[in-house]
């Protein structure tokens, strides 16, 4: 189906393989994400669904297959792409303020031993704006909740300006009424024409807000629409059930 | 005393320094090991320099330069020093590392103006304490010997009541408190040990260089052994070896007794991480060397014999287009099928060997097996918590469970 | 005061400022005890450089030891890096062994020359003024010129490479992801770091120099919440240690390095101990 005028992927992963310890993390996953959606990846825990995003950005090595972003190699394409990962082994009391980690966003495309311009300033003010984060633009990233501390860190992803956005478990340990802001947020940058893929957890949230899914559970069990791929065959594929249960039985809580 | 010494065939002076050495390579090997498993190598180093400034308050404070009195100094400065690196953790901001960096360089300067004092005014009796600086064999008396070992015999007794809760607490603290263990009287306990090893070996080696002899046994050791009740007397072992060896080597030959015992640690745990059978470096890269190549040659197996299924035989560099894998790895793997005498040239083309279709189809089994367990593994119960190898399934999970796993899949 | 003494107090303010450019970023990267092991191996730098060249100007002994400086941090890598290692370990393995190849050298190939093993942990600054150079008509200690320069070279280093310091120390992985590699800044950082030492070595010493990296900027990292203030403070308290330190050295003519090391962890106590009270009192702190 090469049609020429469809634009490419905004991800896209051929025949990738992650192994680690000589077990395979990854096998063989092909996968795409269209351009301009909201796309979720999902499985169970081990998946690889962090492994997934990091391989595409060359945080990890794979053993084999892909990686495309835009329809170039993902290594090329770093500049286009931006990342939020999961909240991890970042020492919150380091000294910076909201504003000075938004503004790390900023430093791929300063370069180094530049200093940021009017446009960078204008980038992360936007940025700001965006997640709701201005006032708190002079705090130091210690003094904020977890809801904060991520609309920060997606700030930071946003001032990137770039056309995709990958984002691993954005929800962890957020509540419900960030969750949901934070959900209408990705919406509105999807309407602005960026394409936007996030690991998560929650298949409510993937059925109700997201328009393309990703299952995944080491090997890609089903790539499609929403409506088409979270159905119970392939979440039982993914999910399992437990050994020797009815598996309708189990399975009605995900449907 | 005067017997032990006797029995060694060496001069007098030189049995002396032996003997001290044993006592020093035993105990810091062994308690060594409690700060090495615990992560906590560096505060040695602190406890070590703060041994310094606790000498001089001693002599200051007694005026004497007996062993047990400027040891005793030196225990209760460890003992301060560890206090130090804990309160300043608690307080926030500042990390361990930057803890234990504050505290060391604290109590060495103390050290330092305190040493230097005392040089100013008793020319003479301040000798005894430099040595504390950078650690001298020579000069040491059987005195000094007899202090240190029974104060290190009684750490390593120690170690001996406490091992189980040691063994637990070392290994998972958390664990430990959850199970009754009281987590906090055992790491004051391990600190304590920790100065006992600090005092006992800081006269021979020196303070800046003592945390090398509580490190290089346990390190050494832990190559050379999995289990804690045969790394701790390993432990001992090494350290002893290493001790006797630097001390009676800097002695002959008239080198500073610290830096020697040092360099022929580290020459020791060098040869242990290189040689270690079934962990040294030498032996993991030669695994880690089979492994990536095999895995080279079985995708390069199977990408080719899925061209040669799709289309004509393809060139290298047609086969360098289709194949995901980069094409300088991609003509590694190729040349060594071509060595294995898998494959085969009709001029620029490949093709596979009877022996390589063989391989091929062995190889595309076992994938078509895992993709195969990926979809329907979760069905099947396993008798047992075995793990399904993807290089080998049927092995790893049983013909049993092989023969399920096909029906299944029909 | 006399001539002697200021130039005494110049160079021991030069080292503090040197060392507390770079310390922040040591601290803050939780590499502190790195910084220690580099100070430490650059001894044994002096001393090849010495016997290979026969010469102990300032610019071959720099070079001296910014190679092992390097080296110290390669080989505690590769230690690390094989698995079998823990990093505290490495350090406690990599930085003894590297000094005891210096003290040997010392002691067996330089007993002629003017370079005291003692020296080398505190240094001698009270001859500091003894060597003077003339340089654009103005006479200072050789000692000070050379701080001079690596203080010139830390604070541009520190200016231009400031976003990328903050970025690496405090998020790496995010840094890689926009390809500003933390491994590369932090060689940069033990260079700079092994530079300064090998400068202030004859003048204060190692241990002085690792003081002088690690108290001043924790006592600036409990002090505030910026990063720039960290610096300033750091480079504050390190010249109150050392005008401090050299004043109380006169006063009780006792070791000079040892009274600044003394009066930098006073400095930290009272931070330390200010902050506890102002966190039980309630305020902001």
């Amino acid at each position: 189906m090469t049609d020429l005028l469809v634009p490419p992927p905004a991800l896209e992963v051929r025949r990738l393989t992650v192994s680690y310890g000589g077990r395979p993390v990854l096998w063989d996953v092909d996968a795409s994400f269209p351009a301009g959606r909201l796309s979720a990846i999902v499985g169970p825990n081990g998946a690889g669904k962090s492994t997934l995003l990091k391989a595409c950005l060359g945080l990890v090595p794979s053993d084999a297959g892909q990686a495309l972003v835009l329809g170039e190699p993902a290594r090329r394409a770093l500049d286009r792409v931006a990342y939020v990962p999961q909240r991890e082994a970042v020492d919150w009391d380091f000294p910076a303020t909201v504003r000075e980690v938004v503004e790390m966003g900023r430093y791929r495309s300063v370069g180094w031993l530049r200093r940021l311009r009017r446009a960078d300033h204008e980038a992360v003010d936007e940025a700001l704006e965006r997640v709701g984060m201005a006032p708190f633009a002079k705090r130091q990233i210690g003094r904020l909740s977890g809801g904060q501390r991520q609309r920060v860190f997606l700030a930071r992803a946003l001032a990137q300006q770039a056309p995709v956005l990958l984002m691993d478990e954005p929800f962890a340990g957020v509540d419900a009424r960030t969750e949901a802001a934070l959900v209408e947020l990705l919406l509105g940058l999807r309407a602005d024409g960026r394409s936007i893929v996030v690991v998560h957890h929650d298949l409510g949230t993937v059925r109700r807000s997201f328009e393309w899914a990703l299952v995944l559970n080491v090997r890609a069990i089903a790539c499609g629409p929403v409506e088409e791929v979270l159905v119970p065959e392939t979440l039982a594929r993914a999910y399992g059930s437990a050994v020797g249960g009815d598996e309708d039985e189990e399975l009605a809580w995900i449907a | 005393m005067d017997r032990l010494i006797d029995l060694i065939p060496l001069p007098y002076t030189d049995a002396v320094v032996a003997l001290g050495a044993l006592v020093l390579g035993v105990v810091a090997g062994v308690l060594g090991v409690v700060a090495v498993l615990r992560e906590r190598s560096l505060v040695g180093d602190a406890l070590s320099h703060a041994a310094l400034p606790g000498v001089c308050v001693a002599f200051l404070l007694t005026g004497v330069k007996e062993a047990g009195g400027l040891l005793a100094g030196a225990a209760c400065a460890g003992i301060v020093a560890a206090v130090c690196i804990v309160l300043i953790e608690r307080g926030g901001r500042i990390r361990s590392d930057a803890a234990i960096g504050v505290v060391l360089s604290s109590a060495f300067s103390l050290g330092i103006v305190l040493l230097t004092a005392i040089s100013n005014r008793h020319d003479a009796d301040q000798a005894g304490l430099e040595r504390y600086l950078f650690g001298q064999a020579a000069g040491l008396s059987e005195h000094d010997v007899v202090v240190t070992g029974a104060l290190g015999l009684a750490g390593l007794l120690l170690v001996a009541v406490g091992f189980r809760a040691l063994k637990t607490a070392l290994f998972d603290a958390d664990y430990a408190a959850a199970a009754g263990l009281p987590v906090r009287a055992l790491d004051v306990g391990m600190t304590a040990l920790l100065v006992i090893a600090v005092v006992v070996g800081v006269r021979m080696v020196g303070a800046i260089l003592m945390v090398a002899m509580l490190v290089s046994p346990a390190v050494a050791a832990r190559q050379l052994t999995d289990r804690l009740s045969r790394l701790l007397p390993l432990a001992g072992v090494l350290g002893a070896a290493i001790g006797v060896a630097g001390a009676l080597l800097s002695a002959r030959e008239e080198l500073p007794t610290g830096p020697t015992i040092v360099l022929v640690g580290f020459a020791v745990v060098v040869a242990s991480i290189a040689f270690a059978p079934g962990r040294g470096v030498l032996w993991s890269a030669a695994q880690l060397r089979r492994d990536r190549r095999r895995a080279l040659v079985e995708s390069v197996l199977v990408d080719l014999a899925t061209a040669l299924e799709a289309g004509p035989p393809p060139t290298e560099a047609e086969l360098c287009d289709l194949s995901p894998r980069p094409p300088r790895e991609l003509r590694r793997g190729v040349r060594a099928l071509d060595r294995a005498g898998l494959l085969g040239r009709d001029g620029d083309r490949l093709r596979l060997t009877e022996a390589g279709a063989a391989a091929a189809r062995r190889q595309l089994a076992r994938r078509d097996e895992w993709s195969l367990w990926l979809e329907h593994g979760w069905r099947l119960r396993l008798p047992d918590a075995r793990e399904p190898d993807p290089r080998d399934l049927e092995r790893s999970i049983g013909p049993e469970a092989m023969a399920e796993l096909r029906a299944l899949a029909r | 005061m006399s001539t002697a003494d200021w130039q005494i107090m110049l160079t021991a303010a030069l080292v503090a400022t040197a060392c507390g450019l770079l310390g922040p970023f040591l601290v803050l990267r939780r590499v502190a005890l790195l910084g220690d092991a580099v100070s430490h191996a650059v001894l044994p730098g002096i001393v090849v450089v010495f016997l290979i060249f026969e010469t102990r100007a300032p610019l071959p002994v720099i070079g001296g030891a910014a190679v092992f400086a390097v080296l110290c941090v390669l080989l505690i890598d590769a230690l690390r890096s094989t698995g079998l290692v823990k990093a505290d370990a490495a350090i406690g393995l990599v930085f003894p062994a590297l000094f005891s190849l210096g003290v040997l050298g010392v002691q067996q190939w330089t007993a002629n020359i003017h370079l005291d093993l003692d020296a080398t942990i505190y240094g001698e600054i009270a001859f500091v003024p003894l060597q003077p150079w003339v340089i654009a008509g103005v006479e200072l200690p050789r000692a000070a010129w050379e701080l001079l320069v690596v203080v010139a070279a830390d604070l541009l280093l520190v200016v231009a490479l400031w976003k990328e310091l903050k970025l690496t120390s405090f998020d790496p992985e995010f840094a890689r992801t926009v390809r500003i590699a933390p491994a590369l800044l932090s060689r940069v950082l033990l260079v700079a770091v092994a530079i300064t030492a090998v400068t202030a070595f004859e003048s204060v010493g190692a241990i002085l120099v690792v003081t002088l990296l690690i108290v001043p900027a924790a006592t600036a990292r409990l002090l505030t919440d910026r990063l720039w203030a960290t610096v300033a403070l750091a480079v504050a308290v390190g010249w109150v240690s050392a005008l401090g330190g050299y004043g109380v050295a006169v006063e009780l003519d006792a070791s000079i390095a040892g009274a600044m090391g003394l009066v930098a962890a006073v400095c930290f106590v009272v931070a330390f101990a200010g902050r506890r009270v102002l966190e039980r009192r309630g305020s902001p702190a």
